[in-house]
């Protein structure tokens, strides 16, 4: 049995004391958010402290942290598939109360099972859910293809009509900001494709005009990007992860909680 | 005139959908065969990886699904096929929980089909897909066979060859990451810190802008910027390697290169319609001025 | 020509389905709309039990339990998760949430800092020895990254001259976004491409045998 210290302590810290944390929880309630908040603070600390502190026993090949880190890429792959629970008793509910759309809630679900059985199945067979070696699809992979793939590309897509929509009824230049915004909009779609160029294909007299003054928009184009866009978005990005910064502070001391659904106080 | 534009503001937005739908779709079936013109960060990446030696080992993960394939499929097969020609190992992982894995696999088996000569576990692998994208990034830094015990056909990353040589990230010469989202500013934020590996980043257009901060910071050595990214790392790819334009001239696959006539008609639509949007405007605010007076 | 395969129809029929909404809302796109829903989430499940669970934590135990006994927890840790369905004791899936959310902040809070703020600041640190256009514009970098975080400090009323300053900011931003909206068109855009690309391409022609 490997009893590496790394793993020893991640066991004690994130087995052992969430048990006695169990058991004391039972008898009392207070301590049912205080003890996951105390073992969380080591979940939070564990990554942090491996990049200042270089010694074996954290950042080592046997420490503390490399290990965490492959339990949680496991218990990244439970938490994935929470959300179909609370969808099966959603959608059992409709279907068993004949609610208002229930046809579709019945078509959800046989999508889930096929598509989840094909990868049951992919794993047990050992078949897999990828290609195989002679290049035919599983059927996990067929499902993917040809249902998957055109169902979320086709949704996404949509959003192209509403945006062309929104852009004609919502884009106005009513004050300096927003035409501001608009010139730079217009500038950046304009110099990012050969727009002159294609304004020039019927007047072929005009294309060589057309193409460097396409080159001189591109260039202006990449100069907005990279100088007054970029400047906008490292402010943006400071700002933003000083915020996040300090809120990970805030969550791994325990003194944010809502994550765990506790208020102020609990 | 007035009430033209009355019309128009007021036009049932189904026909700004035909019309959206028509302007695309015209120069699928009529193509214009539209000039590319380079800038600069996608230079900056094409020729970061014209500069690797033979045998040097990349990095390249699918951090992206179905609802931005079009932009990041051509970005990612014109990576593999560089890679191919160069004779650099590829190894080949998948961090998007919805769909990377599957279009890993696909683009995965067109470059198998482009370049029979690859071998599989020797001059690529497909690791195939991983949760929990931070703690695998960061595995990665210090082992990558610690993260993917397995490839995608379920072989041990010990045994395979290409793997012997390579145990973490330090022994890859770049990552490039075709991303959707946050996934691929995780390689620039987390593991280029972590590591100092070279990163190249194939954004969607929709989140181009904000790696501009990257380029400039030295964070990134490249970037492909969405489907115009896409088609100038072809035309880059077409002029340094002529063999490939058969990859690129077919009428039936679809590239970045053909999607830019698309792009084009449709901005142009867009910029007339928001013309059209703001003179309406500005007619209708003059009117209630003089009504006012 | 070879006609298309029954899985190109497949798609066509649910790519149309979908883009009937454009229409109106209609029982075929609730259909394609609902079957997307259940696809992602049996595409979930077949993900994470061939590519997570399988590899990395049931064969490890099987082949090698002596040396991998301990990731007994995580498989329980993940279980423990959809305990906040169970009404009575839903309170220990508490445990399992507070060690992966933490982690993942613990992982934030390092790339927040060494990832964005530090080489953000280094870029805007620059010395002025010589007086050319690459100096310039790097002023304007400067004075925009400069501009942007004042007008993002709220904690504090602002004074004329910081008033200014944020304006300043708003422009910078309001660049930015006009930016994003232009790179945002180009996106959506290409989706949209992608799809008609298919159904003219891969199943109108082929259908006709064009």
């Amino acid at each position: 049995m490997n009893l590496e210290f790394g793993r020893v302590t991640l066991v004690i810290l994130f087995a052992i004391v969430p048990i006695v944390g169990f058991f004391l929880g039972l008898r009392a309630p207070a301590l049912r958010s205080r003890i996951p908040i105390f073992v969380g603070v080591f979940a939070g600390l564990i990554p942090i402290l491996s990049m200042y502190v270089p010694k074996k026993f954290i950042a080592g090949p046997t420490g503390m942290s490399p290990r965490l880190d492959q339990w949680l890429i496991i218990l990244a792959g439970f938490a994935l598939l929470l959300g179909i629970v609370n969808v099966l008793q959603n959608n059992m509910r409709k279907i068993s109360r004949r609610e208002k759309g229930w046809p579709f809630s019945v078509v959800l679900l046989i999508g889930l099972f096929v598509t989840g059985g094909f990868g049951v199945y992919g794993g047990i067979s050992g078949q897999g859910i990828g290609i195989a070696a002679d290049g035919t699809p599983t059927p996990f992979q067929y499902v993917t293809n040809w249902f998957f793939q055109p169902l979320q590309s086709t949704i996404f897509s949509l959003l192209a009509f509403f945006m062309a929509s929104a852009a004609f009824r919502a884009f106005r230049a009513r004050n300096t900001e927003a035409t501001i915004l608009l010139v730079a909009a217009a500038l950046i779609m304009m110099g990012r494709v050969p727009l002159l160029e294609l304004l020039a294909v019927p007047i072929p007299s005009l294309q060589p005009a057309a193409a460097s003054a396409s080159q001189g928009l591109g260039k202006l184009t990449e100069w907005i990007m990279k100088t007054p866009n970029g400047a906008a978005q490292a402010g943006i990005i400071i700002g933003a992860a000083l915020g996040a910064a300090s809120m990970a502070l805030r969550v791994i001391l325990g003194i944010e909680r809502g994550y765990l659904g506790l208020g102020k106080g609990e | 005139m007035a009430g033209f534009f009355e019309r128009i503001v007021h036009l049932d937005r189904r026909w700004i959908f035909l019309l959206v739908l028509v302007s695309v779709a015209t120069p699928i079936v009529i193509p214009i065969g539209l000039p590319v013109t380079t800038t600069g960060p996608t230079r900056a990446a094409f020729e970061f990886i014209e500069a690797l030696h033979e045998g040097d080992v990349v990095l390249i993960s699918f951090d992206y699904g179905p609802s931005s394939a079009p932009e990041n499929d051509p970005m990612a097969e014109a990576v593999m096929r560089q890679c191919a020609l160069k004779k650099l190992r590829f190894v080949v992982c998948a961090l998007y929980a919805l769909g990377g894995l599957g279009l890993a696999n696909n683009v995965v088996a067109k470059i198998e089909g482009e370049f029979p000569n690859l071998r599989d576990g020797v001059d690529y692998v497909n690791l195939g897909y991983k949760d929990g994208a931070a703690a695998v990034m960061r595995h990665m830094g210090e082992d990558i066979a610690g993260a993917f015990p397995t490839d995608v056909h379920g072989k041990p990353t010990s045994e395979i060859p290409l793997m012997k040589g390579v145990h973490d990230l330090r022994q890859v010469k770049l990552v490039f990451t075709a991303a959707t989202g946050l996934i691929g500013e995780w390689w620039i934020t987390q593991v280029h810190p972590q590591v100092g590996i070279p990163v190249i980043i194939g954004p969607t257009a929709v989140s181009a802008p904000k790696y501009y901060a990257y380029l400039n910071s030295g964070q990134l050595v490249g970037m492909l910027g969405g489907m115009k990214g896409a088609a100038e790392y072809e035309s880059l790819l077409r002029a340094r390697y002529p063999e490939l334009a058969k990859f690129y001239t077919t009428t039936r696959a679809f590239t970045a290169t053909k999607g830019m006539d698309g792009q084009t008609v449709l901005h142009t639509v867009i910029l007339l319609l928001l013309l059209l949007g703001n003179v309406a405007y500005f007619r209708q605010r003059r009117a209630s001025a003089k009504a006012r007076a | 020509m070879h006609p298309p395969e029954i899985g190109v129809w497949i798609a066509a029929f649910l790519t149309i389905a979908c883009l009937t909404f454009l229409y109106k809302d209609n029982p075929f796109f609730r259909f394609a709309e609902s079957l997307f829903a259940g696809v992602s989430l049996g595409y979930y499940v077949g993900i994470v039990l061939n590519q997570t669970l399988l590899p990395n934590l049931f064969a490890p135990m099987r082949e090698n339990f002596g040396q991998n006994w301990d990731l007994v927890v995580p498989g329980l840790l993940g279980v423990l998760l959809y305990m906040r369905y169970a009404p009575k004791i839903g309170w220990v899936s508490r445990y399992a949430l507070a060690i992966y959310v933490t982690y993942y902040i613990g992982l934030d809070f390092t790339r927040r800092i060494h990832g964005e703020v530090l080489p953000q600041l280094a870029r805007a640190i620059l010395p002025l020895s010589s007086l050319d256009r690459a100096t310039f514009f790097s002023l304007v970098y400067v004075l925009g990254v400069f501009s942007v975080l004042v007008y993002f400090f709220f904690s504090k009323e602002q004074g004329p001259i910081t008033r200014r300053i944020s304006r300043l900011g708003i422009w910078f931003l309001m660049i930015s976004f006009g930016a994003a909206f232009g790179f945002t068109v180009m996106g959506r855009v290409a989706l949209l491409i992608g799809r008609l690309n298919f159904l003219i391409l891969d199943w109108i022609y082929p259908t006709l045998g064009i």
